[in-house]
């Protein structure tokens, strides 16, 4: 392809790198985007030669007095639409652009036309980055980036189109042949990607390494807001429900103690309420406090050391890196001892539960330190236990029910002895008996509870934790009813759960005498938030989760906190700063390392077949790809496509002249190089010699020499030929 | 190794210069722009896309000097140049990288500091692959013309900035005065000036010197067979040499400053009146200031007179050293020939006349111009 249409290609792939990226991005007016991807479209045809749709446009295209005068239009309808229709000067500005777009792809004519188009692409690209922080981003960046090295390489290539004025010669040193300097050949199109290449691992080094300071004379949050529900001070029975359906991820959690056992659930604690009044739980423990702040950025909620009896249970350390949502709930496992994150201050209020004081508009990272309350033996044992007062008071409240809950609560409980022991009846009595489906039309009903209890029997998450909050409480059990989030999702690429909007959840917390706040679940195991997909396409979706959570963390959030660590890191000592390094490295990698080690664990599985299936034409692929490295098979296909035409006259001209001398006795062996041919024949026919000589000579050095013979050396070969055939052998 | 650090750099970065090109102020307009929006708003996909530029622009300084690395020059020239005469030069580029190849190289030729745009560009320089470009070269002052080297520059790969490199090759090519045709009356006062002049000598030639006596060894071929004949003794016929018409010319070199620019004529008449006078036979002597050469005929003599008058310099007239006797005497004493006097200036009394003065034989030739 010549370098000039090469170089029209090369723009217009720029502007529409840079136009899908505002797409994605900006959510464009449909009637824009439309006629923005059709004027690329058009541009890219009548670039590909497609001469009736070069002429068709041509035609029907408005001289330059018309787009001029749309430039006027389009820059009077900007002020329009920043003023009275999108109120904003971004949305503005970027529909703008696009007109300008528009008009600059139908008038690509000069070269400071060109430079007009990359400077509108370099300012669209510009615009999505301001708009968006997805992980499409950065397949578009990447694309932007090589397009954008071969249309600069081209500009720059095509910028003296003209012959040189003066005579050249080229004398080769060595018979390596000149590649044409006006196409893209493979050295070319090998040049502009390495440089391409080069360029990206260098924008690497220098995006890490670049200060960061942040002036912040216009700074803005990225998007809104996750919108959640079930964590406000007062929730309605099944409000939970609609976003159950909501594959949005809220959060991802990373345990430090290492992956979880095989189908590990983790429970994600958020706010806990004590009152219900038939159709809403309300928290009325909701005055938070303060939390006191243990060293820079660690705030304690309870400390072991500080409790009369150390406590047993299993401890979970979790980072969790949570998205933006409307609510100011810190989530964790319970329970709560400590909190780490880049906070100014946390609060609690008497449930436990953790706030920030107000919501993040940004994605926050912190860690968590939790406990779980184990069931201590004197919970299992038949004695009698009091409740202190103030649990009493909270933590028994039930609505004006009909007698039958009571009545079934103690139907169910009345062969248990211990509070545990009925707490567990009830737990089993839920779960087994009641059938779990989104679709229950509760919250219309004006007592949802007897309606799911004795009625339709089927309900989800918040009707089974009420349930058996309610049902607890009539046997004077004390229990409060908690929502967060159910995490299991486990990333196994990047070591990690995965949280979304359907993980929200609400189960059941019972107060036991002894061991204070357990956890109990009656909710069954839903079938319906099994996806219907592929388990490889869940896969994939959970390796791109995985990369999504790396470009957010090593590009999105890089920080300047991020450069010092690296440089305290490096100056605290060469063997830690690169163990840092290579754990980044690593995490960086993890996704495609997690892929290797399961092929691994396939084999030793045993799968043979399976890691054979996938290694096998890697390796093939590979041992192709090597080949094609070392053996450049295109190099010699592009020479024999750079043979000239009258390098083909010539070579036929010499195969028609051997045919004859060999009808004529005189055969040439395949071992005869040309010369001695033309040897052998001068001796046996003195005639024909000279003819012979002047062929071969000129057959010599276009086939081996490159030199393609000129129309007069062609003529003179032609007739050489000619007096050949007449000439008689003696 | 502080002495020898900045000795490395010099070293680096001795011919070395980078200038920005329209496009790259753009380039860098644009790059500061989006620099200061990243630090205004802390977005690290601004800084993603600065970092992106400013690695295009690191990019572009490493590809230039890979371009413009292991390039060899070989330059050449003619023997020599005559002013204003076009002559063709011929440089030979060759790519001495085993690898990679020099694209978009722009080449100058350097002389007295000057870089000489002659449009002289190669689009691409396989490695290992040398190209031989031609082109005029066109002297305008005679003397010695220095080519100090060859200035490289290259624009690869965004065309950003112009990077350029010098390669020393000295080159020094004597540039001889400019060559005119000669004034009508000043050609009559030639051809006549020089039979007047010339001396009869025996030598190879068509013309009869004199008839003697054979002797042993002598050509059987010269005998002359009429005078033979009639005298009965063997007679050889002696011929006459035909490069009997001699000249010496004379240009003094004192003159006054206010005459440098009828100083420049009165040598490019003399070089003129040189060429004229050699190219029909005339044995010829220069006289330069006080330099003289010897008589001669043939090309390398005029070549010689030429590169005489080629790096002669005018003396001003109160310099001791440059006073010479008029050499005009000796050498007619000595050797013979008509005596041409180019002369600029003729003295403290002399008003600035509008040519030089030409004297064929002390005889004035007045009014005549050597320019046609």
């Amino acid at each position: 392809m010549p370098f000039d249409q090469a170089l029209r290609f090369a723009s217009i792939w720029l502007a529409s790198t840079s136009f899908i990226g505002l797409t994605l991005g900006a959510g464009l007016p449909e009637w824009l985007a439309v006629l923005t991807g059709a004027a690329l479209i058009v541009a890219l045809l009548r670039n590909a030669g497609g001469k009736s749709v070069g002429r068709l446009a041509t035609h029907t295209l408005m001289s330059t007095t018309g787009w001029n005068l749309l430039v006027i239009v389009g820059f009077l309808g900007f002020w329009v639409d920043m003023l009275w229709v999108s109120g904003e000067l971004l949305p503005a500005g970027v529909h703008f652009l696009m007109i300008l777009m528009i008009i600059k792809l139908f008038n690509l004519k000069l070269r400071r036309d060109y430079l007009h188009l990359y400077a509108i692409s370099l300012v669209a690209i510009l615009a999505s980055g301001s708009l968006t922080t997805d992980l499409w981003y950065l397949p578009i960046f990447l694309l932007y980036l090589f397009v954008g090295v071969w249309t600069l390489l081209l500009f720059q290539l095509t910028k003296h189109p003209e012959e040189p004025r003066i005579l050249t010669m080229s004398v080769a040193m060595r018979p390596q042949p000149l590649a044409p300097v006006s196409q893209v050949t493979p050295q070319f199109f090998w040049l502009a990607n390495g440089l391409a290449l080069a360029t990206f691992g260098l924008t690497l080094v220098i995006f890490f390494t670049i200060p960061r300071v942040g002036a912040g004379f216009y700074q803005k949050g990225f998007g809104e807001n996750i919108r959640t529900s079930g964590f406000s001070e007062t929730v309605n029975l099944g409000e939970i429900g609609p976003i159950k359906r909501d594959p949005s991820v809220v959060m991802r959690v990373e345990l430090s103690d290492g992956p979880p056992q095989e189908a590990g659930r983790l429970y994600l604690r958020g706010v806990a309420f004590d009152q219900y009044d038939g159709k809403a739980w309300t928290n009325r423990l909701n005055y938070r406090r303060a939390v006191s702040e243990d060293a820079v950025g660690t705030f304690v909620l309870r400390s072991s050391r500080s409790l009369a009896t150390p406590r047993l249970g299993d401890t979970i350390r979790q980072n969790i890196l949570l998205e933006p949502l409307d609510t100011p709930v810190l989530f964790a496992a319970p329970l709560v001892e400590r909190v780490s994150g880049k906070f100014p201050s946390v609060q609690s209020d008497l449930t436990g539960s953790v706030y920030l004081p107000f919501p993040s508009s940004s994605r926050i990272e912190y860690s968590v330190l939790s406990r779980s309350n184990p069931v201590l033996p004197e919970d299992l044992g038949a004695e009698p236990s009091v409740y202190p007062e103030s649990v009493i008071r909270h933590f028994l409240q039930i609505p004006s029910q009909p007698e039958r809950i009571a009545v079934l609560a103690k139907e169910i409980t009345h062969t248990q002895r211990t509070i545990y022991d009925k707490a567990t009846a009830i737990h089993s009595f839920l779960t087994h008996n009641f059938r779990y489906s989104l679709d229950a039309p509760l919250t219309e009903q004006d007592q949802p509870l007897e309606e799911f209890l004795f009625t339709r029997k089927t309900g989800y998450c918040e009707h089974y934790a009420t349930a058996m909050v309610i049902m607890l409480r009539t046997i004077g059990i004390p229990a409060r009813l908690v929502t967060g989030f159910l995490a299991t999702e486990w990333n196994e690429y990047g070591n990690y759960y995965v949280v979304r909007q359907q993980d929200a959840h609400a189960w059941v917390e019972v107060h036991l005498p002894h061991s204070g706040w357990i956890t109990m679940d009656p909710t069954p195991p839903s079938i319906e938030s099994i996806g219907s997909g592929s388990p490889a396409w869940h896969a994939l979706g959970r390796m791109l989760d995985t990369i999504r959570l790396q470009w957010g963390r090593f590009f999105v959030q890089y920080s300047a906190a991020d450069q010092l660590a690296v440089v305290r890191e490096l100056r605290a000592g060469s063997t830690s700063a690169r163990n840092k390094a290579f754990d980044s490295i690593s995490t960086l990698f993890s996704p495609f390392i997690a892929m290797f080690g399961g092929m691994a664990g396939y084999a030793s599985k045993g799968t043979i077949q399976s890691l054979a299936e996938v290694l096998v034409p890697t390796l093939i692929g590979l041992a192709v790809l090597l080949w094609l490295g070392i053996r450049r098979p295109w190099s010699k296909g592009m020479i024999s496509k750079r043979t000239t035409r009258d390098e083909q006259v010539i070579m036929q001209l010499y195969g028609r002249m051997i045919g004859h001398l060999a009808r004529k006795g005189l055969a040439k062996l395949a071992a005869t190089p040309p010369l001695e041919f033309v040897r052998l024949t001068q001796e046996r026919w003195s005639n024909a010699g000279s003819a012979v000589a002047s062929i071969t000579d000129l057959y010599c050095r276009a086939r081996f020499g490159q030199i393609p013979p000129t129309r007069e050396e062609l003529a003179l070969a032609e007739d050489h030929l000619r007096n050949l055939m007449t000439l008689e052998k003696p | 190794m502080l002495r020898q650090s900045p000795s490395f750099l010099q070293r680096m970065f001795r011919h070395r210069s980078t200038s920005v090109t329209s496009e790259g102020v753009q380039f860098l307009l644009f790059t500061v722009a989006i620099g200061i929006a990243a630090i205004n708003t802390g977005n690290n996909l601004f800084y993603l896309l600065l970092a992106m530029m400013l690695s295009l622009v690191l990019i572009s300084g490493i590809a230039a000097e890979y371009c413009l690395r292991r390039l060899e020059f070989h330059r050449h020239l003619p023997d020599h140049l005559i002013v204003n005469e076009p002559t063709t030069a011929t440089l030979v580029v060759k790519n001495r990288k085993s690898q990679f190849p020099s694209f978009s190289l722009k080449l100058f030729d350097v002389s007295d500091s000057r870089k000489l745009d002659r449009g002289l560009e190669i689009r691409q320089l396989l490695p290992g692959i040398s190209q031989l470009l031609s082109y005029p070269l066109v002297a305008t002052r005679r003397g010695r013309l220095q080519l100090d080297g060859v200035c490289v520059g290259t624009e690869f790969p965004f065309g950003l900035f112009m990077k350029q490199t010098y390669y020393p090759i000295n080159e020094t090519v004597i540039v001889c005065p400019e060559i005119k045709p000669i004034d009508e009356r000043l050609l009559q006062g030639l051809l006549a000036a020089g039979p007047d002049q010339s001396v009869h000598r025996r030598g190879h030639g068509n013309d009869l010197y004199n008839l003697r006596l054979y002797h042993a060894g002598d050509d059987s071929r010269k005998i002359h067979w009429p005078t033979t004949a009639r005298t009965s003794q063997l007679t050889v016929r002696e011929t006459e040499a035909e490069d009997q018409r001699r000249a010496v010319l004379y240009l003094p070199t004192v003159a006054p400053v206010s005459h440098d620019a009828l100083f420049e004529e009165a040598v490019s008449l003399t070089a003129s009146i040189i060429q004229y006078l050699a190219h029909r036979g005339y044995m010829l002597q220069l006289f330069v200031g006080s330099s003289r050469s010897s008589f001669g005929q043939g090309d390398l003599h005029l070549l010689e007179l030429l590169r005489m008058l080629a790096l002669c310099e005018r003396c001003s007239p109160h310099a001791e050293s440059v006073v010479s006797k008029d050499p005009s005497r000796d050498a007619l004493e000595v050797e013979g020939g008509a005596m041409i006097v180019v002369q600029s200036w003729r003295g403290p009394g002399d008003i600035k006349p509008e040519q030089p003065t030409i004297m064929i034989n002390g005889r004035l030739i007045a009014g005549a111009s050597h320019a046609v």
